[in-house]
């Protein structure tokens, strides 16, 4: 094949893997959000650590089913501890179901002991619509060299039944722990389950 | 106590679930937006005899439950069955949902009202003039805007009888039998191949009726919102589905329902064929 042909292939496969939003195994797309502590975080600035990106709507009722349980927090706490950075990310549009002020979030956080390195407010749905992001919860992890490791749910139980947590494989911390070991991530991707994103209509 | 297949086992786990409260919200609890009710086609149990029973769900204008695959949000009803001992029980037969589009979303489920029914067949040493126990638990999410779990305990005596008639609920069965998909017609031929993005199926028929609308039995193979574009090609149909993000491995089988435009559903198992080598190379 001439060499030409090559580098018309090459551009088939960059215009080809642009049509996806993120794909597990490709680098995850930067952004920049405000947390509700009026601070900018943007996923650049991490890039050298592991990264949980968590969809979130406080009125739904699987995000209460993780949250009322303690089984975000214990998990917030945990990775936290071992210097992942856990971004919570609310895209609720406002007089949607879990829009809140910056206020209403740290009060939330600190009702709910949630400690995740921040809570980006993303009333305008750019940062969801960027990840794709389905539902609450919808979890990504990213990589330290900035590559997406994981889209999906939080584990393999679709219920709001906080008694399933404790017998389901909670594929975050799978993701994370193999990673973390050198090995390849045995669920990339699963169906994410929860409400629906409210982005405005 | 006897439980239907496995996949109907009943999870004792549930019970201690049962003594939780209910989760609170401003909408309400989940049964001020739906109505569930246990009903049989007969009037009677007899022995040896099949009988169909159902969960007949009416639901509030606006809101919504969900089929067997719910799509990109919710979550399906699950039945938990008690049956005497002795009994047999059946699967849930699912009517074809409807899809429930939701901004960059797709859900599958059913609005109005849905019957969700099961066969179960009494032993033979049942005894007439008794009165026999049946219990269902539900488990459901119903969703507006918003979504509220919610569980029902359900309970129903009936006769044990020489003979049974058609219950009032008779014409529930009827209807609800319109709306499960059916076998594929035998004169239909169907196929798939795999491109990067798409499934492309392509179906042989001498009279297809339009649109169509083809509903995936397993999450993780189609993308739910994405359009669904269908060209005509003689005999018969090409059907464009959007490959999930989620899939990551090649598959053998889509599997799913197709609802033609008459409302008739036929069950569809369609072989895959796998992409040419051009594309497996594309992955790095």
């Amino acid at each position: 094949m001439k060499h030409n042909q090559w580098w018309n292939l090459v551009a088939v496969f960059v215009l080809i893997s642009s049509c996806h939003a993120v794909k597990v195994g490709d680098s995850a797309p930067d952004f920049q959000a405000m947390d509700s502590n009026g601070r900018a975080h943007k996923l650049s600035q991490y890039h050298g650590k592991f990264v949980v990106l968590e969809w979130h709507n406080n009125g739904c009722p699987y995000t209460q089913k993780h949250y009322e349980s303690g089984n975000m927090q214990h998990l917030q706490k945990e990775w936290t501890s071992k210097g992942v950075v856990w971004l919570t990310v609310i895209s609720s549009a406002p007089g949607e179901q879990g829009y809140v002020s910056a206020q209403d979030e740290n009060d939330y956080m600190s009702k709910m002991k949630a400690s995740p390195t921040a809570a980006l407010l993303d009333p305008k749905g750019d940062v969801g619509k960027l990840y794709s992001a389905k539902t609450t919860p919808h979890m990504f992890v990213v990589n330290p060299a900035g590559v997406l490791i994981y889209d999906g749910a939080i584990d393999s139980k679709a219920t709001t039944e906080q008694a399933d947590i404790s017998t389901a494989k909670n594929y975050v911390s799978q993701a994370l722990e193999e990673s973390m070991a050198g090995r390849p991530v045995s669920t990339p991707t699963s169906r994410p389950y929860g409400c629906s994103v409210k982005y405005a209509h | 106590m006897n439980s239907f297949s496995p996949r109907f086992a009943v999870f004792l786990i549930w019970s201690v679930w049962l003594m939780l409260p209910t989760a609170a919200s401003s909408q309400g609890k989940a049964d001020e937006h739906a109505t569930l009710s246990l009903v049989t086609e007969q009037d009677a149990l007899v022995r040896g005899k099949q009988l169909w029973i159902g969960i007949l769900f009416d639901l509030h204008e606006g809101w919504h439950t969900y089929w067997t695959n719910p799509g990109d949000s919710g979550e399906p009803p699950r039945i938990e069955w008690q049956l005497p001992t002795g009994f047999q029980g059946g699967d849930i037969q699912w009517p074809h949902p409807v899809r429930l589009a939701l901004g960059s979303l797709a859900d599958y489920g059913y609005e109005d009202q849905v019957l969700l029914m099961a066969a179960i067949r009494p032993p033979e040493g049942l005894r007439e003039g008794e009165s026999t126990k049946i219990t269902a638990q539900v488990h459901y999410l119903v969703c507006h805007d918003v979504c509220i779990p919610g569980q029902k305990h359900l309970e129903l005596l009936l006769p044990v009888k020489m003979s049974a008639a058609f219950s009032s609920a008779r014409p529930l069965f009827v209807a609800a039998r319109q709306k499960l998909p059916r076998p594929m017609p035998w004169d239909w031929k169907i196929s798939a191949t795999s491109t990067t993005d798409e499934f492309v199926v392509n179906l042989k028929t001498d009279k297809l009726p339009k649109p169509v609308q083809f509903f995936p039995l397993h999450a993780e193979q189609i993308e739910n919102a994405a359009p669904q574009h269908s060209t005509e090609v003689p005999g018969g149909l090409r059907l464009h589905l959007k490959k999930s993000e989620h899939l990551r491995k090649p598959i053998a089988r889509l599997e799913g329902v197709i609802v033609l435009a008459s409302g008739d559903a036929y069950l569809l198992h369609i072989p895959v064929a796998q992409p040419r080598k051009a594309h497996t190379q594309s992955k790095n």
